[in-house]
């Protein structure tokens, strides 16, 4: 029967590691500063089971009976703690209150645990065998369980699992225990039934964990997250909420599948269908191949080529199933050529010429992005123009950054271009602002391809209106040399966010 | 679990190897374009070989940095094409040389010039050449991109070099007060670039001062003041404020107007225009010839080199003007002649270290630093992702005596000045040497003419502009500063002047 009381030590002191792991770990996890949250849990839980250790004096009789409930109730909010966590934080606010009463709860649970089992174990042996056994196996628990969490634990059964299993072991323990010290025990049936209640509680929770995970993870992430990925250029994150697919680089939302034909039609159809005999296109950014799906439609068309800096954009856009019904596979279509260049420098040593250039790339968030807003990058591309050609540029929000918008619209006129602005109205972005620009005189066009979802001959003239709340701003052009777009985009945005 | 030997030896390497990961990573480099040796024989006197053969080639031009250069340039021009330009290394381009690695160009020396005014009538004609200025329009590739420039101070950085943040109510009125003195004499006209068209007596008590004691007699004694007009005159002269003459100090603040477009510039700095005259001339051009010694004769001057002869009409003698009483018979001391040493090293990152947050600018300098910082080649590049460059570290030895200083250049290895470097850097770049894979150091025993006190409106200095023999003097050190313009206006000038005595 020794052993079995020292197999019990082990396992329970096993426990007690893991759930300070586990909280130690989801708190990092979710909140981060990993080395806060481990110092601070680890300091909070051992000071909890100091507190422990010192109440067990006030426990006095019924030892055993006290014991197993004192294994049944460490199960179970051990066992769920992880849980609990997680939805602690998708959907409260007091995420740190919950955490630190969760940590000294078990751990005054933990304190009492090795105290009381020392005291029932006593009389069978002395002293410091009691004590040199029970410590010995305590250790060796700890040891176990701290070798178990990363390696085996995390990666194969993930944090709530990992808890619920411990909780299963505690409870395991607690009826194991009414077995053990039966001789010490009165009504050991009704301790029974609570144990095998427990065991089945926790049993369920972890066979349902997966659902209590997606549910906790879903709205910590708003969208289920598909895709993230760290690319040589930028960082790249799908995510999915029902039927609406939403790509992010470097956090910036560039398309909802929602509405993201208003954009790239409204993007490519003014200025493209306004081309008597388009047989050339470029399109400079874009790897999502959205434009290009909208630029397939004219038949005339014969060869396309898209200048995208990240090979790694356009083979996901390539690729993915969820991504090519997206863009209707357009990047795999024969008349697409696919250059993974950084566009500027492409720009300044490619010589052929285009009917219709669409430059669509990410805002003028930084000095290097600048770079391709300014009358330098302007004047390299207009040398490809052909003579009936036009350019489009995405110029961001005419109404949020309106200083912006109406900087492009001056800089690609110091390039010496004609410019005809306009803007659309796209849910998930706002009010939408492009430039189209060319040598010549623009009329829109009398035609467009068939099964166009937003953009109409009818409404078309309409998008080159802009109300007083957008109108025309005289602002500089912007240069590299003054990279004055930059700057102005940045207090644009400060001013709506503050 | 048993574990063999052998396994636990390939354990005990792996962890080894992990651990060598974590050490300092190696830096190559060493000393590039060591030119001293070659300048000791003519200062040792040593004996060359006498001539074998005769070259006979109407214009002889020594020296092929910018003003050698641009002397070819306006005789070229002008349909001359019967010359030789000699020059000693093995690299034409003197200050305005220029490397080049896998991925990008740099600057070896010179890596800007400021946007030139009206009266720098050639630069702009060169520049017309070049395709830098077209239809009045400065190429906007070759402006400085923005954000060009940074300093670090107090743990931080600002936009800009001259001071702006930490300053008392005392430094920002005294910046102001200067800024309104030098828009003086920016009115008065006597601070022109090129110097020669402007330089008038009146401002000679100017040229007896020190620049430090100047700024302290007008009641500037604002520190942060004084450690500008420090940096300006290491910058540009290579020289402390207190080594400069004070007419020189207020020509680099008032000969220019104040320029919102930025310099021109290029990621091999002037060895962009340098590789430009080499396209054009590089049948004329001769590297790799030490010339050492040139000889009047009845009807001309020998150049020799070798055991060549060249029998010419005329020579351009555009190399430094220190060489002359080394070369030519007669030759007197020269005394106003003194020259700073610098430093420059090129750094190859194999990624920007941390920054603190900033965004890379072209020329980064820190505050109280003895150097002058650096400047980034891949600046230029019209690339949106960048991830390796090149940083060109710019060192004028200010402090202290140029001949103990260039002593030390020599005395010190690579290693020391690699250290030094790094302990720089570091201040503000604590990873800085886990991004470089290497460093090259160019040591310049003579970099640049130092305007030192009274060296502006030296008699020595104009009697040398104005010779009447066969011999022109063309270097940037006749102006007494050491800049891209006046190199050019003085190679220019000599060209003119044989052109037009051959032609009558």
């Amino acid at each position: 029967m020794g052993l079995l009381v020292f197999i019990s030590v082990l396992l329970v002191a096993a426990c007690g590691l893991i759930y300070e792991l586990v909280a130690g770990t989801l708190a990092s996890y979710l909140v981060g500063d990993s080395v806060f949250q481990f110092s601070t849990i680890i300091g909070t839980y051992l000071f909890a089971m100091g507190i422990g250790s010192a109440l067990s004096r006030y426990v006095n009789r019924g030892l055993a009976y006290r014991f197993v409930w004192i294994e049944l109730l460490l199960g179970i909010v051990g066992g769920f703690s992880s849980a609990l966590l997680m939805l602690a934080f998708a959907f409260t606010q007091g995420f740190e209150l919950i955490l630190y009463t969760l940590v000294v709860v078990m751990g005054v649970l933990v304190g009492l645990e090795i105290p009381l089992l020392m005291r029932i174990v006593k009389d069978r042996y002395q002293f410091r065998d009691v004590i040199a056994h029970v410590l010995t196996f305590d250790y060796l628990g700890a040891l176990g369980a701290s070798l178990l969490f990363p390696i085996l634990l995390v990666p194969r059964l993930g944090l709530v699992r990992s808890a619920m299993l411990f909780g299963l072991i505690n409870a395991a323990v607690a009826l194991w225990s009414t077995f053990l010290f039966a001789n010490q025990l009165s009504a050991t049936r009704g301790l029974r039934v609570a144990c095998l209640l427990v065991l089945f509680g926790l049993g369920t929770g972890f066979a349902e964990a997966k659902r209590i995970t997606a549910t906790a993870e879903d709205n910590i992430y708003a969208d289920e997250i598909i895709f993230a990925r760290d690319t040589r250029y930028q960082h790249l994150v799908l995510t999915r909420f029902k039927d609406d697919l939403r790509l992010f680089l470097n956090s910036h939302l560039q398309f909802s599948s929602r509405d993201e034909y208003r954009y790239h039609e409204a993007l490519v159809h003014p200025g493209l269908a306004a081309i008597p005999a388009p047989r050339r296109v470029l399109i400079l950014g874009g790897g999502d191949g959205l434009a290009v799906r909208e630029i397939l439609k004219y038949p005339l068309v014969e060869s396309i080529t898209l200048v995208d800096l990240d090979p790694e954009m356009t083979r996901i856009f390539s690729s993915n199933p969820m991504l090519t019904r997206l863009n209707a596979s357009s990047l795999l279509s024969p008349r697409v050529h696919v250059i993974n260049a950084d566009a500027f420098p492409w720009v300044a040593s490619n010589a052929d010429n285009f009917d219709f250039i669409v430059i669509d790339f990410p805002d003028p968030t930084n000095y290097s992005l600048g770079k391709l807003y300014t009358t330098a990058f302007y004047r390299a591309v207009a040398r490809h123009l052909s003579a009936q050609g036009f350019m489009v540029v995405q110029s961001t929000s005419p109404m949020f950054a309106r200083d912006s918008f109406w900087c492009i619209a001056q800089t690609l006129k110091q390039s010496g271009l004609q410019t005809f602005p306009y803007h659309v109205y796209v849910p998930s972005f706002g009010e939408w602002g492009f430039v189209l620009a060319g040598t010549h005189e623009y009329l829109p066009p009398k035609s467009l391809p068939t099964g166009l979802r937003f953009v109409s001959v009818d409404d078309l003239p309409a998008l080159f209106q802009f109300p007083p709340d957008m109108a025309p701003l005289s602002m500089p052009a912007n240069q590299l040399n003054s990279q004055i777009l930059v700057r102005t985009y940045e207090n644009d945005w400060k001013d709506i966010s503050h | 679990m048993k574990l063999g030997r052998r396994k636990f030896l390939g354990l005990g390497s792996a962890a080894l190897v992990g651990l060598s990961l974590k050490s300092e990573k190696k830096i190559a480099g060493s000393f590039v374009n060591d030119s001293f040796q070659m300048g000791h024989l003519l200062r040792d006197r040593t004996a060359f070989p006498g001539a074998k053969r005769i070259e006979k080639v109407p214009v002889v031009i020594v020296g092929g940095g910018i003003a050698g250069l641009s002397a070819a340039w306006r005789l070229r021009k002008r349909g001359f094409t019967d010359f030789v330009l000699l020059e000693m290394n093995q690299q034409a381009g003197g200050n305005a040389r220029w490397g080049e690695n896998e991925f990008t160009a740099y600057p070896w020396a010179a890596h800007y010039v400021p946007v030139p005014g009206p009266k720098a009538v050639c630069v702009r004609e060169l520049f017309e050449d070049l395709g830098v200025l077209k239809n009045g329009q400065w190429e906007e590739r070759y402006l400085a991109f923005s954000p060009q420039e940074r300093l670090f101070l107090y743990g931080r950085w600002q936009e800009g070099i001259e001071p702006a943040v930490g300053l008392t109510s005392k430094d920002r009125e005294q910046f102001q007060r200067l800024e309104n003195v030098f828009a003086d004499f920016r009115k008065s006209g006597a601070f022109t670039v090129p110097l020669e068209l402007g330089l008038s007596s009146k401002s000679k008590h100017l040229d007896r001062i020190s620049f430090s004691d100047w700024l302290r007699q007008q009641g500037f004694d604002s520190r942060l003041l004084h450690w500008y007009m420090n940096y300006a005159c290491r910058d540009d002269y290579g020289a402390l404020a207190s080594d400069t003459s004070a007419w020189a100090g207020i020509h680099y603040f008032s000969s220019r107007e104040p320029e919102e477009k930025g310099p021109l510039t290029w990621p091999e700095g002037n060895g962009w225009i340098t590789r430009r005259l080499l396209e054009r001339l590089g049948a004329n051009i001769r590297t790799g010839q030490m010339v050492h010694r040139i000889t009047q004769t009845r009807r001309g001057a020998s150049v020799f080199v070798g055991d060549i002869e060249f029998q010419s009409e005329f020579v351009i003698f555009a190399a430094p003007t220190f060489l002359a009483p080394y070369l030519l018979d007669n030759f007197p001391r020269l005394h106003d002649f003194v020259y700073s040493p610098w430093l420059t090293a090129n750094l190859t990152l194999d990624r920007y270290p941390d920054s603190r947050g900033a965004e890379p600018s072209w020329d980064t300098v820190f505050l109280d630093s003895s150097t002058l910082g650096y400047v980034d080649a891949m600046h230029q590049s019209l690339r949106t992702h960048v991830d390796r460059t090149v940083w060109t570290f710019y060192w004028a030895l200010a402090e202290g005596a140029p001949a103990q200083n260039r002593q030390l250049l020599l005395e010190k290895d690579w290693a020391y000045w690699k250290e030094a470097i790094l302990h720089d850097l570091e201040r503000v770049h604590s990873d800085i040497r886990q991004c470089l894979s290497r460093i090259d150091v160019m040591r310049m025993g003579h970099a640049m003419i130092r305007p030192a006190v009274g060296s502006i409106f030296s008699e020595e200095r104009r009697r040398l502009r104005h010779p009447n023999d066969r011999i022109l003097f063309a270097n940037s050190d006749l102006s007494g500063i050491s800049i891209f313009e006046e190199a050019q206006y003085y190679g220019v000038e000599a060209a003119q002047k044989v052109l037009k005595k051959l032609h009558g």
